[in-house]
């Protein structure tokens, strides 16, 4: 499987919907369950990570801003 | 020498009554607008007229007065979006004056908005038509921004209101999104705005990896000027610009040529900005619904998996009893089973066990008869043969010790012997023992 942090937004979100589509149908099984479910919560972190900005990131900013 | 002179006012007066006749009052003229200023409430401007090569073959000064002015621009932007500015074809009701001081100029009365209307809608049309024909009318609002667009490459004039919303809006979003701006300064204003833009436009295309996509943005106001952004070269630039284009040229109600081309057209900056966080507020949105959902799912499927376990864990006792009752009934009806079978196979056998019983016992039996028939020869034949038929024809048998004594050597004397008689015995003492030989 690629690291989430080679996929780029796209292919990650591509990759949450298809996960989803597998939980929700009946072929998923329990020992499934634990994989699809930890890389559901990587993906969703890294695309999370990618959207909004770090303390620092913010107070950079904003100091920019102020000048 | 002439001495008979007008005064210089006594001529501007004569020349005043020539020109304020009937015929230059409150006529309708067309023209085009340069050079629009408003200072003390009153409005001045240029009425030029152009032949086809844009040479100019008639100018003259107008002006609108402050009694008239608030009135005639409400109007004219009510029913253009613009306010009077260089570069409008305008039709405007004037008076021709001549004023001692000042001069001659058109005092304006009126103006007929559905000519500028028009104009600007030719004008716009003939842009669109020549940029349809070239095929490259859509080519900018073809392209597809990112999922979430957070690199943006800003156009705007440096240090203006509508820059400093678009920043603030951006930056001060409450999911503190993550964006990456910045500014290629640029004239947002007057003739020389489209060159301005299309040359920023080139620096951002120069790097245009570094970026999601471009906002060409100006704060709206009362000196809106329009024109600028009805240009073919901009359009021609925008329309085949690699990256996507929003526009947000703060105008309300009518629409530039760069709205036709741009990408996303939007009002205002803030606008620009607003558009910009929703899309990331849905993306944080679906991320944290799909998040749900997954959360939900593998919750659902283990508690349903747990309960399946549990129904299991309920049933293991009862069917442990009732697997042990089965096997118990089985062992017992293979038993049973066996037990059939057995009394088959094990009927000949015994039967004939029997049989060899019988038969064993019948052949020691005639053995038995054979023998004792046999033995009772042999009894007759012992009888003869016994010591005590020899021993009544008068003879003894001589013992010592228990053994029989055959020989006179076996004897010493003083030694004690048993003489037996058929009818008795006698202990005798040898004397003498005398041998034969």
């Amino acid at each position: 499987m690629t690291p989430v942090k080679d996929l780029t937004y796209t292919q990650a979100i591509t990759e949450l919907e298809s996960i989803l589509r597998t939980m929700q149908s009946d072929e998923c099984d329990i020992d499934r369950l634990a994989a699809l479910t930890r890389r559901a919560t990587e993906l969703i972190a890294e695309c999370r990570s990618r959207l909004v900005a770090t303390d620092e990131e913010l107070k950079a900013i904003l100091a920019d801003l102020e000048k | 020498m002439q001495t008979n002179s007008l005064s210089l006012l006594e001529l501007t007066r004569l020349v005043a009554s020539l020109v304020q006749r009937p015929e230059t009052q409150n006529v309708w003229v067309t023209a085009e607008l340069s050079d629009v200023a408003v200072r003390g409430g009153h409005c001045y401007m240029e009425l030029l007229q152009k032949d086809e090569r844009g040479l100019q073959v008639a100018k003259a000064r107008g002006v609108i007065w402050a009694s008239n002015f608030p009135r005639i621009d409400a109007e004219f932007f009510a029913a253009t979006g613009q306010r009077f500015a260089t570069g409008l074809k305008v039709m405007l009701r004037v008076s021709a004056s001549m004023h001692p001081v000042y001069g001659f100029s058109l005092v304006v009365t009126a103006v007929n908005p559905d000519y500028t209307m028009g104009d600007l809608m030719r004008r716009r049309r003939e842009i669109l038509e020549r940029l349809q024909r070239e095929g490259i009318l859509e080519l900018n609002r073809q392209l597809q921004w990112p999922a979430v667009p957070q690199r943006i490459a800003v156009v705007s004039a440096e240090g203006a209101a509508g820059y400093g919303d678009f920043m603030n809006q951006l930056y001060h979003n409450p999911a503190r999104l993550r964006f990456k701006t910045r500014l290629y300064p640029a004239v947002m204003q007057g003739t020389s705005a489209p060159r301005s833009i299309i040359s920023a436009l080139e620096c951002i295309a120069a790097e245009a990896d570094m970026w999601d996509g471009v906002v060409i943005i100006r704060g709206g106001g009362a000196t809106s000027d329009l024109q600028a952004f009805e240009d073919y070269e901009l359009a021609a630039n925008v329309s085949q610009f690699p990256l996507p284009i929003a526009i947000g040229i703060g105008h309300e109600r009518d629409i530039t040529v760069l709205d036709w081309v741009a990408n996303k057209r939007l009002k205002t900056p803030t606008a620009v900005a607003e558009w910009l966080v929703s899309t990331g507020e849905n993306a944080l949105g679906f991320l944290m619904t799909v998040g749900n959902r997954i959360l939900q799912l593998a919750s659902e499927r283990l508690s349903g998996n747990k309960e399946q376990l549990a129904h299991a864990e309920g049933l293991l006792p009862v069917a442990a009893c009732n697997a042990l009752e089965r096997a118990g009934a089985r062992l017992r009806n293979a038993a049973i089973a066996l037990s059939g079978i057995s009394g088959r196979r094990l009927h000949p056998q015994l039967t004939r066990l029997d049989m060899t019983l019988q038969a064993v016992k019948e052949a020691t039996r005639n053995r038995l008869q054979r023998t004792n028939s046999r033995l009772d020869a042999a009894a007759s034949l012992l009888d003869a043969l016994s010591p005590m038929a020899t021993l009544k024809r008068g003879y003894t048998i001589t013992r010592i010790d228990g053994h029989a004594v055959t020989s006179a050597s076996q004897l010493q004397p003083g030694a004690i012997i048993e003489t037996i008689f058929p009818d008795g015995t006698a202990i005798s003492e040898i004397k003498t023992v005398t041998n034969k030989s």
